[in-house]
Parts: C-alpha cells; sequence; structure tokens
C-alpha cells in the first residue's frame, strides 16, 4: 500500500494544517471496524463494502457525504455505483472509490490444443467448451467458487430472474421461480457432474474449483494455467500482471464478456465506497481527504494509473494510461450490471446461501433438497 | 542502628514487587475479569455497537434457547447452527480428552526411563506445545488432503482406506481432534513427567520384588499415582476442548466446512457477534458455555478430585 502512503503524503503538503494517521487492517476488515465503533475509537475514513453498507447506513454509523460534497463532484461518478450507499431517506453516506465486474477470461492456448478458438457466448456453451477442453487437453475447462452465490446470479439473470432482492419474510420466494430453480441446480451440477461425477467414472474433471488444482483462488488457478477459464473481476487483472509476467495478455489469454442465456446478457459489478464515521469530530477535514483521493487525480493515481480496478468517476476511463485489458471489460455490452446487493443483510445473506450451494455442490444434500434447504435458510435470516 | 536502612530498603523493595507485580494484575484485569463481567452485563442487552444498549432482560437467553430447540427438533445445520455447534463440540471432548491425558501419562512413562538421548525425545515431545496451532492447522491441512502424505502412509497401513479428510463430514471433526491430540499431548506430558519424577522409587522396587511386570507396574502404581494430576490434565484438557476456535477456524473454514461438521460452539459465539451482529445473544451463549464447563469440571473434580486438596 505504498501508494497510499504516498498520496497521502501529497495530501498533507496540500494541507498541512491536517494530519493523517494511517492504518491497515489486513482482515476481518468489517468485524475490526465494528469492534472499534463498540470501543469508541472508530476511525474517521474507512472502506464501506456494498454487502455492509445497509448495516452501517441503517445504524446511523455514516456521515451523509452530501452534506459536505458539491452536487458537482457527486455528479462526476456512475449513478449505478452510487445506488448502495443511498439510504431510505435517500441520502448519500459514501462515495465509491473505484469498482470492478464480471468478465469471462480465458487461456488461448489450451483453447488452441482443445481445437477451439473463440471464446463461448452462451452458458451452454461454456458447459460444452469446458468438456471439449478437459477431454482434448487433459485440463479442466472451468474453475468456480463451491458456493459464491454472487457468481452465480448472472445465470439466473441470463434466463429471465429478476435481481435476487430479500428484506421481509417471503422474500425467499424468489427461488421458487421456475428459471432460479432450473439454473440454480445446473450451475450446482457444473460441479457435482463436471467433477464428482467425472472422477469417479475416472475422467479427467471439467469443472473444478481452485483447492482442486492446489490453487488458492480462482485467479492463481488461471494464472497457473490449470484451468482454461475463469469468471472473475478486474482485480485479477493486476494479480496476473505482477504474479505471472510470462504469461501475457493478448498472447495467451484474453478476456471476454460473462456468457449470455436466452433472456439477457448480466454480469455483476463490486465496489467498495469511502465512508466518513457520524461521530467524527472532524468532517471538514475527513471530507477534505475523501475529495482528495476519489478526485480526479486521486483516482487517475491511485486506480487508472496502478491499474489496479476501475475508476468510478465518469470520463477517467478514456485516459491514455488506462490498462488496456481494463478497457476491454468496459467495452462488453450488458443488459443488467448488478451491483453486489441483496438486501440490508447481503453479507450474511451471501454467506448463508454459499453454504448451502457449497453443500449441495460436494454431494451432502441431493439437488431436490437445495431450494428447499435455501429458502429455510433465508428466512431464517430474514425472521431475525 | 540498621532499623531506618531496612525499613526503607522493605519499602522500596515492596514498592519494587508492587510495580512488577501490577503489570499482569492490571491486564488480568483488563483483559480477564473485566471482558468477563462485561459478557454477563451485556448479555442481558441488545446492541448493535454503533448505536447505545438496550435493556432486555432475559430475551437473549429465550432467543439462545429458541435456537436450541430448532436443533434438537430437526432443522438443519444451516438454520440451527448453534446446536450443531454443541453437539459437535461435545464429541470432540469425548474424543480428545481422554486419548490426549492417556498419551501423555506413556511420553511421560517413556520419558522417564534411564536411556540414552532421552532429553531429544522429550524436546521432541514437547516441541508441538510451542507452536501456533494456526499454524500447526495449515501444516496438516496439507498432510490431510485427499492425495497428501496421511492418506499415503494409511496406503501402506490400511490399503483402501482413503478418507477425503477435510471435505468428507464423516471424518472432519475426526481431523480435527488428532491435530489436538497431537498439539496437546506434549504440554501435559511436562505436567506428568514431573508428577512421575515425585513418586517414590521405592514403591516400585517393592512391587518389582513381588514380581510386577513393566505394565502391571504402570497400571497399579503409576497410574493410580499420579491421579491427582490427572485430574488436573482432565480439567484444563476439558477446559480448552470446549472453548476450541483455531483448528475449527482454519481446518473447516469460517462456515464450519463440510454439513457443518467442523463447526463449534465457539464459533457460532463468533458469528452471533460479528456477523450477524448481535452480541448481546452471542455473549447469553458464552454464558452457556461457561455453564457447560463450569459443570462439568466441577462434577469431576467432585468425584475424582479427592486427591488434590
Amino acid at each position: 500500500m505504498k501508494n497510499y502512503e504516498k498520496m497521502i503524503a501529497k495530501f498533507e503538503e496540500k494541507y498541512p494544517t491536517i494530519e493523517v494517521k494511517y492504518e491497515v487492517i489486513t482482515q476481518m476488515f468489517h468485524e475490526n471496524i465494528l469492534a472499534s465503533y463498540g470501543a469508541g475509537v472508530a476511525p474517521d475514513v474507512f472502506y464501506v463494502d456494498t454487502s455492509w453498507a445497509p448495516t452501517f447506513i441503517e445504524k446511523g454509523a455514516l456521515y451523509p457525504v452530501d452534506e459536505l460534497a458539491s452536487p458537482e463532484f457527486i455528479n462526476q461518478f456512475y449513478d449505478f455505483l452510487l445506488e448502495p450507499f443511498r439510504g431510505k431517506d435517500g441520502k448519500l453516506y459514501g462515495l465509491p472509490k473505484d469498482w470492478s465486474m464480471l468478465a469471462l477470461f480465458w487461456n488461448k492456448k489450451l483453447f488452441a490444443e482443445a481445437g477451439l478458438t473463440s471464446p463461448p457466448d452462451t452458458w451452454d456453451e461454456l458447459l460444452e467448451y469446458a468438456q471439449i477442453i478437459a477431454d482434448k487437453t487433459g485440463k479442466p475447462g472451468l474453475a468456480i467458487y463451491l458456493g459464491g452465490f454472487n457468481r452465480y446470479v448472472p445465470v439466473a439473470l441470463g434466463y429471465g430472474a429478476p435481481a435476487p432482492w430479500f428484506e421481509k419474510p417471503g422474500d425467499e420466494a424468489w427461488f421458487d421461480r421456475p428459471e432460479v430453480k432450473e439454473t440454480l441446480i445446473w450451475y450446482i451440477n457444473l460441479y457435482r457432474e463436471g467433477k464428482i461425477a467425472r472422477e469417479n467414472e475416472g475422467k479427467t474433471p471439467y469443472v473444478v474449483q481452485p483447492a482442486d488444482v492446489g490453487a488458492g483462488w480462482l485467479g492463481d488457478a488461471f494464472g497457473k494455467q490449470e484451468v482454461a477459464m475463469v469468471i472473475s473481476g478486474n482485480w485479477m487483472i493486476p494479480f496476473l500482471a505482477d504474479q505471472f509476467p510470462d504469461f501475457k495478455y493478448g498472447e495467451d489469454w484474453d478476456i471476454a464478456p460473462v456468457p449470455k442465456g436466452p433472456k439477457a446478457r448480466a454480469t455483476m459489478a463490486y465496489t467498495v465506497a469511502l465512508g466518513i464515521n457520524a461521530k467524527t469530530e472532524h468532517p471538514e477535514e475527513a471530507w477534505k481527504f475523501v475529495e482528495f483521493i476519489l478526485g480526479r487525480d486521486g483516482q487517475h493515481e491511485l486506480v487508472v494509473k496502478m491499474g489496479h480496478t476501475l475508476p468510478s468517476m465518469k470520463g477517467l476511463e478514456e485516459s491514455p494510461d488506462m490498462w488496456p485489458q481494463h478497457k476491454k471489460t468496459l467495452s462488453f455490452k450488458y443488459d443488467k450490471v448488478l451491483v453486489f446487493l441483496w438486501g440490508p443483510k447481503s453479507g450474511e445473506l451471501e454467506g448463508k446461501i454459499s453454504d448451502v450451494m457449497a453443500a449441495a455442490m460436494r454431494g451432502e444434500i441431493s439437488t431436490d433438497e437445495v431450494i428447499p434447504t435455501v429458502k429455510e435458510a433465508v428466512s431464517a435470516v430474514l425472521g431475525g | 542502628m540498621f532499623s531506618p536502612f531496612f525499613e526503607r530498603a522493605s519499602v522500596r523493595e515492596a514498592l519494587g514487587a508492587f510495580a512488577l507485580i501490577s503489570v499482569a494484575v492490571i491486564f488480568n484485569l483488563t483483559f480477564g475479569y473485566f471482558s468477563a463481567f462485561f459478557a454477563v452485563y451485556l448479555s442481558f442487552f441488545e446492541w448493535d455497537y454503533i448505536g447505545p444498549m438496550k435493556f432486555v432482560g432475559l430475551k437473549n437467553y429465550e432467543l439462545m434457547l429458541v435456537d436450541l430447540f430448532k436443533g434438537m427438533s430437526g432443522a438443519s445445520y444451516f438454520v440451527s447452527p448453534f446446536y450443531t455447534g454443541l453437539k459437535n463440540i461435545i464429541l470432540y471432548t469425548a474424543i480428545v480428552v481422554p486419548i490426549q491425558t492417556f498419551l501423555a501419562i506413556v511420553l511421560a512413562a517413556l520419558a522417564n526411563q534411564k536411556i540414552r538421548g532421552i532429553q531429544f525425545f522429550k524436546v521432541s515431545y514437547f516441541l508441538p506445545a510451542t507452536t501456533c496451532p494456526v499454524i500447526i492447522s495449515l501444516i496438516f491441512i496439507w498432510l490431510f488432503m485427499k492425495k497428501g502424505f496421511i492418506n499415503y502412509a494409511l496406503g501402506y497401513v490400511a490399503p483402501g482406506f482413503q478418507p477425503d479428510w477435510l471435505n468428507d463430514r464423516n471424518y472432519i471433526l475426526l481431523a480435527m481432534s488428532i491435530v489436538a491430540i497431537w498439539g496437546t499431548s506434549g504440554h501435559f506430558f511436562v505436567s506428568f513427567l514431573a508428577a512421575l519424577q515425585a513418586i517414590p522409587r521405592d514403591i516400585y522396587e517393592a512391587a518389582m520384588l513381588d514380581g510386577a511386570g513393566p505394565i502391571r507396574r504402570f497400571f497399579f502404581i503409576t497410574i493410580p499415582m499420579l491421579k491427582p494430576m490427572i485430574t488436573y490434565v482432565v480439567v484444563m484438557g476439558l477446559i480448552g476442548a470446549l472453548q476450541m476456535f483455531d483448528l475449527a477456524w482454519v481446518m473447516a473454514g469460517t462456515g464450519g466446512g463440510p454439513g457443518g461438521s467442523g463447526y463449534t460452539l465457539a464459533m457460532d459465539i463468533y458469528n452471533e457477534a460479528f456477523t450477524k451482529l448481535r452480541p448481546g445473544i452471542a455473549a447469553a451463549k458464552s454464558m452457556f458455555l461457561f455453564v457447560i464447563i463450569f459443570v462439568t469440571t466441577y462434577v469431576y473434580q467432585k468425584k475424582y478430585g479427592g486427591g488434590i486438596r
């Protein structure tokens, strides 16, 4: 995080009367922030993930930034990235630092070896290509996470399901929709059939999870070239450039849009805001810092030049410093870009639904039990 | 003539002593007693860390019991993790405590022999106790993998027996137990070694004259003479096992692993406090865990702890 320190030094140079104390929380971020609130020593400025934003907003932990920022400043951000940080009172409680969206990463060499020339365009093709690659190259075609509800949602949207939203008891009925039932089982079967059943037949699995190929996460599995395809976000791009410099974008691997369903092509977007503590003694100073980091120059320095993710301000993607890989992800046309947020208890819901999906993928519960169990788990979260 | 000097010295000595002791006392008061009493207090309040605390009487305990009954009446793990955690931790304790205690005694008895290089064995038995449990768990994750070392070794001992330790719900708790036994036996071994060296040698000599072999001497002299130490070790083992968190967190993962079969009560307390943001209920659940630990250790001491007093 050297870059942050550099930006802080610049900030302190510009505003000599404001001193910034920089602390890094490497693990259990939100737990740490909550505990610091409990102890009354919460930081003035901190990251807020979309999935935690409703909790923090509802509990009055965040300062309404539209009371500090000018409308002109706020208007520079993409609207859909602001939505998750808007409270029920219509006020804005955080501004997005940057964002990422899912795309399909494919290994050109393994595709060529399997006799394939272009990436899959539909979900059915994704499965078909994964099988061809496994049969022809002896390497699994696709890696997914066990569980990972947010990675499944683009499939449901592609088959015509509305965006999931769970706020009050009864909202778990989303899982009763025929297109949801069908696609959720399809997604679970990717692993049940692609890994477990295939191995029982003594064949190369065509779908794996990163741990099955000795990798820590999807980016790692893809970079090590143990799998031919993963669907992951922009954060994977600097990781590949940094960890696998010999595995070259354009020559060895490329990016394609997330596959489409019969009804739509959808992807997920992820963002994180810089929020200001509602109880801060220095709202003006905190705001100056947020403005400095998130402003045009700040984002150009921290996001665009570093190639980390996508800038959250409109127009910055035109910068010549923008990495071509990131630019390419922005060029894809989607019918729906859904920001990761399932309702006021997003974090807990994502965990619970993913636990049920993982259990089904491992074969601990049958496919018939998936829908009733997932509904039961979601309603337990919503009911209290 | 000397008295003023002595008086001054003793005052200074006392001040020095208090200054040194106070560090430990202050730490113990803040992180031990204050936290414990605050948890009792918290269990009667509804709180979200950010807003003010609201007194709710016994509501947190009621919600906890509802959770428990839901599980007892057959709800799935996804709905009643508290019950799953309780069930798992009791099973885990039942496996770990007897074996780790027995193994520690056996190791101590072996290390108490006069053989060459015994110092090496003593050090190697104790080494696991000095290593951080999280690191131990990480190493064992590698050993327990489907194609890891443990299954490789099992291939020679029990051909055909190749469980997927960490991903099979029937084995993960066992895998965690094995790691715990491996990690803690060495720790308790030291206690037993000290106790063994305090047993008068003439008892053994008398038994040998009466024709008792090593096995009989072990079961009829060593074990009975170690009784007070066994009580101590079992009590400490029970307390440690019932609170187990770190091994499960690393080996089974935050969700409790396959089918929640690696989930523990302490993990549920954590999740209640930091995932569901209900620290009041988390505190109530930790009171429940405290009662279990207190009752088990009290009953055990009452029954077998006669030798200690």
